[in-house]
């Protein structure tokens, strides 16, 4: 039903009175040559008010005629109407037709550009080859080949491995892989000698080429040598030299630090929050998005936003204030709690040096109360790596 | 007479095969809601409207409705809709 309401403000109609005596002739005249009415309302004996499409008004008359009644406009309603009134205002039509093209144009070119997923490139370098290829802020979007540009971008900057560029409206969203650096080889054939790259004790050691030095148990510290590439032939007085291979598997540890504290931990988010926007510039600063804050305690989180996503805009941005509502716990559990942070961070702490891909054996905490104000916490974990490193070995 | 035996059949038949009564026995089909809205299909015209009263006519007699404020909210060669206060339907 609303449906056909929309449609017909879309299409126009006309709010019609028709006066005569023979009312009900009429309108069964109108059914029967397939004309609409609607909404028909009887004011008094002799008249009564309808709605009829802009199309069916014009074949009215002759059946106005037969039945010798009289036709009234009384009111004309819908889209059709509304562009007649405007057909003179020749200025409006051009302000829209600007409009439309402006919007158009301004929505072909780039005015932002993102990267995301990198993690120890700077993401400089991208910006900075991107911009060198075209695109952004301010580009023209239409020209860009973007596979092209993929693929000469991962010629060009060899950290990447996967990179994607996507246009999202007036922004281009860059999504990078990094490539993990491969380990630097030495050639087969080069003499070299395997040296511990780390301290640790030696768990188990599988010789492939050369000669073992230490044995299972041993303790070795790093820069050790472990396998010699220089064999040497007691009987035969000879003295060869070979390319040492060997998987040296030893136990190592490392050590992370981290400290809860409970002030920290007694204010946990609830995760409410308000928002304010702030347009700033160096002068004056405009409140976009104030509400009112309706928390007790809260924390502020500030950041900043380029204005319309132009950085070049320098003197105008967004300050974003996020609002959140914090609650407070009892002091009893706020300890357990600084002492788990205290732990969670310690190993964090550790992790960030611990390569990947090796076997967690044991981890072990110790903590240190600091009285009334926390926690801190010093994990040892110890793993399962190898530690073997090639080095070449100089023969002469 | 033999229109009438005509009749029995046609309703017994579709009474059988599960047909819509209202397209084989020309009947119209009265759709209320509440006491709001009248949906007469299959009617034959209008013979008298008023904000108390209308009459519609049909194959089988005038349908007469008696109520307030009565107005034909859509009016279709299959069908008319009827809204408004309705206190009473009769058929003459």
């Amino acid at each position: 039903m609303i449906f056909l309401r929309v449609w017909n403000y879309f299409i126009g109609y006309l709010v019609i009175r028709v006066d005569g005596l023979s009312l009900e002739k009429f309108i069964n005249l109108c059914v029967s040559r397939g004309i609409k009415l609607w909404g028909i309302r009887r004011i008094s004996y002799t008249s009564l008010n309808a709605n009829i499409g802009i199309k069916d008004f014009k074949s009215l008359p002759p059946i106005a005629r037969k039945v010798h009644a009289k036709i009234r406009i009384m009111n004309k309603k819908g889209f059709p109407f509304i562009l007649y009134r405007f057909r003179h205002r020749k200025m409006l039509l051009t302000g829209i037709v600007v409009f439309m093209t402006t919007l158009y144009v301004l929505s072909s070119f780039i005015w932002q550009v993102e990267v995301v997923g990198t993690l120890k490139i700077n993401p400089d370098i991208i910006y900075s080859n991107l911009e060198k290829k075209g695109i952004k802020p301010g580009a023209y979007k239409g020209k860009l080949d973007t596979w092209k540009i993929e693929n000469e971008m991962l010629i060009e900057i060899p950290e990447l491995s996967w990179v994607s560029i996507e246009f999202k409206g007036t922004k281009a969203i860059i999504r990078a892989v990094e490539r993990e650096k491969p380990p630097k080889l030495l050639d087969a054939e080069t003499p070299c000698n395997i040296i511990a790259s780390k301290d640790g004790i030696i768990n188990q050691i599988l010789v492939l080429e050369g000669d073992a030095l230490v044995e299972v148990g041993d303790t070795v510290r790093k820069g050790q040598l472990l396998v010699s590439g220089i064999i040497h032939h007691e009987d035969m007085e000879t003295i060869r030299y070979v390319h040492a291979k060997a998987k040296v598997f030893a136990r190592t540890w490392y050590e992370g630090r981290g400290y809860g504290d409970i002030r920290d931990v007694l204010k946990v988010r609830t995760g409410r929050k308000v928002t304010h926007k702030v347009l700033e510039t160096k002068e004056w600063e405009i409140d976009i998005d104030r509400k009112d804050i309706p928390f007790d305690e809260y924390e502020v989180e500030e950041r900043e936003e380029p204005f319309l996503g132009i950085s070049k805009l320098g003197w105008i941005s967004w300050t974003i204030r996020d609002y959140y509502e914090l609650t407070t716990i009892e002091q009893g559990d706020g300890m357990d709690l600084a002492k788990e942070k205290a732990s969670e961070r310690a190993m964090e702490d550790a992790f960030k040096r611990i390569p990947k891909g090796v076997k967690i054996i044991d981890k072990t905490f110790k903590y240190d109360i600091i009285k009334d104000t926390g926690y801190d916490a010093i994990v040892y974990i110890e793993v399962l790596e190898d530690i073997a490193e090639q080095v070449e070995l100089l023969t002469n | 007479m033999k229109k009438k035996k005509l009749q029995t059949v046609k309703a017994t038949v579709s009474e059988m095969f599960e047909l819509p009564k209202e397209i084989t026995l020309n009947m119209p089909k009265i759709n209320l809601i509440g006491n709001n809205q009248m949906l007469v299909e299959n009617h034959r015209g209008i013979i008298e409207y008023t904000p108390s009263i209308i009459r519609v006519n049909s194959t089988i007699g005038l349908i007469r409705v008696q109520g307030e404020e009565l107005h034909l909210r859509n009016i279709a060669e299959e069908d008319i809709m009827i809204s408004g206060d309705i206190k009473s339907i009769e058929f003459i």
